[in-house]
């Protein structure tokens, strides 16, 4: 068994891969390794990006941050939070999910895992806040593409396509950001005792509207014990309407949400409240002290309620972000793990396993991607980067 | 104007009637006479000319499979074109190529506002799709200047922007699925209504590809609600510096505009006089700068922005009290480009993104350049997202100046790079800046992508030239990396 190299320089990373590119040996990537997500991999050589951190620039007025792989999520998200700025893709941190408690990672595997909280509903995923990068192809040579401005069409954007690769295309050495103002105020809506019907119609309602919500979700009556604050009803379902901006417009806004849910049993949480509730969200933490398996399910809204009708009697939990667009679920049998897949795939929509024990991890599909002719382009895309297979072989799917 | 293209294949154009003929095979709807072709010569970047064997006008996506199947086959190049406004010339034709226009791609599919989306084929344009959704106050959000008559697909291939990208994204953020064909002929679904497909985003990489990796057939993009109110706000400034760090504040400020112009002082005389905006005439810099939301929301950003623009010695300013009067704001900055047409008998629009604090340093630097090349120049600039368009006017019957002006573009490109900007914020490389991707990339980088072309278009047949530089390397040998004297990677092609 061999160790683990700490690459501390771009040089490094490619000479590196330059050696094991010549000798043909499977490298795993790694950050600070806080995330078990993707296949097992099976691979010779480790290298990790840990050592490099730190941040390189930061300019607030021009919106954007460039940091090294290995800086610490929580890092960045401190420097930023100084000037009162944040990262608009509300990146989850997994830690509560793989360990019981907060422990984001690097930035350089959030990237790689595409992870976006509840901000990706009305300020977009995270890939699309890279700007830019540099990385290591899987041939050893040192790639550079993007920049630093939102505006570009100089070249294929490959900022695009490192973000959710899970290193297998390259090893990230440089990632430029953008950055967004944290609203000045915000609070949050919350209805109480309503099924997903109801709240499918409600998301629905308030998201047609133009006062720009920017979270929107949904816990079943079974599952909002996951939430911890005290004035969250623990008995009935809730649904959490936040809205953010300057002070006084986030209270009249609030006033019209009133007006238009007033047969329904409302609380609104204030800023301190808000900040909590949605954390937790962002976070999964209410699945923290759980084993089972977690996946993530991506449908357009109008399946979604095909979605929650199908497998209203199957034993699994859920909660709904994204308005809608996404589920949460918790479940431990794998016969009803395989339906949902097949539900996806039926519906315009994909699977995606974030935990599981380790012989899933070994033998399942982590992703879900049915279309033979994407999965050819998909294979000419990663030699494309990466010739002989050797960065994380298999992490994404099978054989590829 | 000659524009350098990769060498015509002598034998494809001599068997032009049997091609043809194969094509006819396939859809009835085949342009090849000269008469007939001529108009397809060029697109917006209309100083390039260069006519195909043939154009071929498909109908349906398994017709625009069996063209580019049948052209993979018989090793025949082809250029893909939508509505010809593209301004790098990522349409023009070769001469040894079949154009393929997507011009028959004119319908919307479908409205789902259930999940907030258009279903639209490639052709109709980015105007048609507000239009389509607006009844119900819905819109699309990325406006490029020729929404009226450029086409989503293209807009697709191009990573189209507009007035109000910081705030809302460009073409890449407001787009949720594709169907594409390759160049082999394969017909793929990219994303679809659902959010953040997985594998990897070949969605991300075709937005943006200048119809180098495969032809749209169908796009699928997100609407959003309108704003409940939209105001603006005219500033004028007596030195571009201020306007610059006016835009700085505001962003510094936590406020996120949905529009911030900036326009200096030849293109508000120019676009006042044409559109009779009302601007003031005695400033050097116009910021136009729009704000959306609640209405109680934009009343007190307003007054923000009024302040901060107090504090940077502003001269000029006025806030819209109605929408006729906010649309009169902008009445001239969309006519910016028709302005500078009644200036001089020709223009180059070029296109580069900076940092926003380099603003005043780089409209310095053109203004030196104008001097030098002795040609005028009138700038507009999404300052909100650092994307500058100065507008060089020139006389094309005089291939001095056409060659001056050309040297002037790629001048102030070169420098938006040397400043931390990039070469095209919105209009694309095509081939007019390909040469200059040297000046971003090195050959490694720009392996990378000719890398990821081959996997999409193992042939390269479709649209070659275009995007990247002709050149075997770029100029400055010494940045690549040289492992212990060798050729880091033999194996690979080199391009």
């Amino acid at each position: 068994m061999h160790g683990v190299f700490n690459a501390k320089s771009e040089d490094e990373v490619s000479d590196f891969i330059y050696e094991n590119y010549n000798k043909k040996n499977p490298l795993e990537i790694v950050g600070h390794n806080s995330k078990r997500i993707g296949r097992i991999i099976q691979s010779s050589h480790t290298m990790s990006l840990r050592s490099m951190s730190g941040i390189l620039e930061y300019f607030p007025e021009e919106l954007y941050i460039k940091v090294l792989p290995g800086t610490p999520m929580s890092e960045i998200e401190s420097i930023l939070k100084d000037k009162k700025q944040f990262l608009g893709f509300e990146p989850n941190d997994l830690g509560y999910i793989y360990s019981k408690k907060s422990n984001a990672g690097s930035i350089g595997g959030v990237v790689a895992c595409n992870l976006s909280g509840p901000g990706r509903y009305k300020n977009g995923a995270l890939r699309d806040h890279v700007l830019g990068f540099k990385a290591v192809n899987g041939s050893g040579a040192k790639i550079k593409s993007g920049g630093t401005v939102v505006k570009n069409v100089t070249g294929y954007d490959l900022s695009k396509v490192i973000s959710g690769s899970y290193g297998t295309l390259c090893a990230i050495t440089e990632i430029n950001l953008k950055v967004s103002p944290i609203p000045e105020y915000e609070e949050t809506f919350l209805i109480n005792n309503i099924n997903y019907t109801e709240a499918l119609n409600i998301f629905q309602i308030a998201l047609d509207t133009s006062l720009e919500i920017s979270g929107a979700c949904y816990f079943p009556h079974d599952n909002v014990t996951f939430l911890t604050l005290n004035d969250v009803k623990k008995d009935t379902s809730a649904l959490g309407l936040r809205i953010q901006g300057p002070k006084t417009s986030v209270l009249e806004r609030m006033q019209t949400l009133k007006k238009i849910f007033k047969d329904k049993s409302v609380i609104i949480l204030d800023l301190y409240q808000t900040l909590i509730f949605w954390r937790e969200v962002k976070n999964l933490e209410g699945y923290a002290n759980t084993e089972e398996c977690i996946c993530k399910v991506s449908l357009p809204i109008t399946n979604m309620r095909n979605f929650l009708k199908h497998f209203e009697q199957a034993k699994y939990k859920y909660f709904l972000d994204w308005g809608g667009n996404i589920a949460w679920c918790l479940l431990s049998n794998q016969e009803v793990l395989s339906q949902m897949r097949i539900f996806c795939l039926k519906h315009d929509g994909h699977l995606t396993v974030l935990r599981a024990k380790d012989d899933l991890r070994r033998n399942d599909e982590f992703l879900t991607n049915s279309n033979p002719n994407l999965r050819i382009l998909s294979k000419k895309l990663k030699d494309s980067f990466d010739p002989r297979g050797i960065l994380n072989p298999g992490k994404m799917y099978a054989g590829l | 104007m000659t524009l350098t293209l990769p060498e015509a294949d002598a034998t494809i154009i001599e068997n032009k009637k049997t091609i043809v003929q194969d094509l006819k095979n396939i859809t009835t709807n085949i342009l090849h006479s000269d008469d007939e072709v001529k108009p397809y010569e060029t697109d917006g970047l209309s100083v390039y000319r260069q006519t195909p064997i043939a154009v071929v006008l498909p109908e349906t996506t398994e017709q625009v499979s069996k063209v580019l199947k049948y052209c993979h086959d018989n090793k025949i190049k082809v250029v893909p074109r939508g509505a010809g406004t593209g301004l790098s010339g990522g349409s023009i034709p070769l001469a040894d190529c079949i154009l393929l226009g997507m011009g028959k791609f004119n319908k919307i599919l479908e409205t789902d506002f259930d999940n907030r989306c258009v279903v639209a084929q490639p052709c109709v344009t980015n105007l048609a799709i507000t239009e389509a959704v607006q009844f119900k106050n819905f819109y699309y959000a990325p406006d490029p200047s020729s929404q009226l008559a450029c086409s989503i697909g293209g807009n697709v291939a191009e990573n189209s922007g507009g007035v109000h990208s910081l705030k809302y994204g460009t073409t890449t953020n407001n787009l949720m699925g594709v169907e594409i064909v390759l160049m082999d002929g394969t017909i793929l679904k990219l994303g679809g209504k659902h959010l953040d497909s997985e594998g990897y985003d070949l969605l991300g990489v075709i937005t943006g590809s200048e119809g180098l990796l495969g032809v749209v057939t169908e796009v699928t993009v997100r609407i959003l609600k309108k704003p409940e109110s939209v105001r603006a706000v005219l500033i004028g400034f007596a030195t571009i510096e201020d306007s610059g760090n006016c835009v700085a504040d505001i962003i510094a400020k936590g406020i996120v505009p949905a529009g911030m112009e900036i326009m200096d002082k030849p293109l508000i005389i120019a676009t006042d006089n044409y559109a009779k905006a009302g601007y003031p005439r005695d400033v050097e810099a116009l910021l136009i700068v729009e704000l959306d939301g609640t209405t109680s929301e934009v009343d007190t950003l307003i007054d923000k922005v009024l302040d901060i623009a107090k504090m940077n010695k502003a001269s000029y300013n006025r806030a819209s009290n109605s929408d006729e009067e906010r649309l009169r704001f902008w009445k001239g900055r969309k006519a910016a480009f028709t302005a500078c047409g009644v200036l001089a008998p020709d223009y180059i629009c070029m296109d580069g993104s900076i940092p926003r604090n380099k603003l005043a340093n780089v409209l310095g630097y053109i203004n030196k350049l104008s001097k030098k090349y002795k040609l005028n120049v009138a700038n507009c600039f999404h300052a909100g997202d650092g994307n500058l368009h100065p507008l060089i006017m020139f006389d094309s019957n005089n291939p001095v100046e056409m060659k001056k002006a050309e040297d002037f573009g790629a001048d102030i490109l070169k420098y938006c790079v040397k400043v931390g900007g990039v070469l095209s914020g919105e209009h694309g490389i095509g081939v007019e800046k390909r040469e200059l991707m040297c000046e971003m990339f090195n050959d490694n980088d720009i392996q990378q992508q000719l890398n990821i072309k081959n996997a999409f278009d193992k042939k390269n047949l479709l649209n070659p030239g275009k995007v990247f530089p002709l050149l075997h390397r770029c100029a400055e040998g010494g940045r690549m990396h040289i492992h212990k004297g060798k050729d880091k990677f033999p194996d690979l092609p080199r391009f």
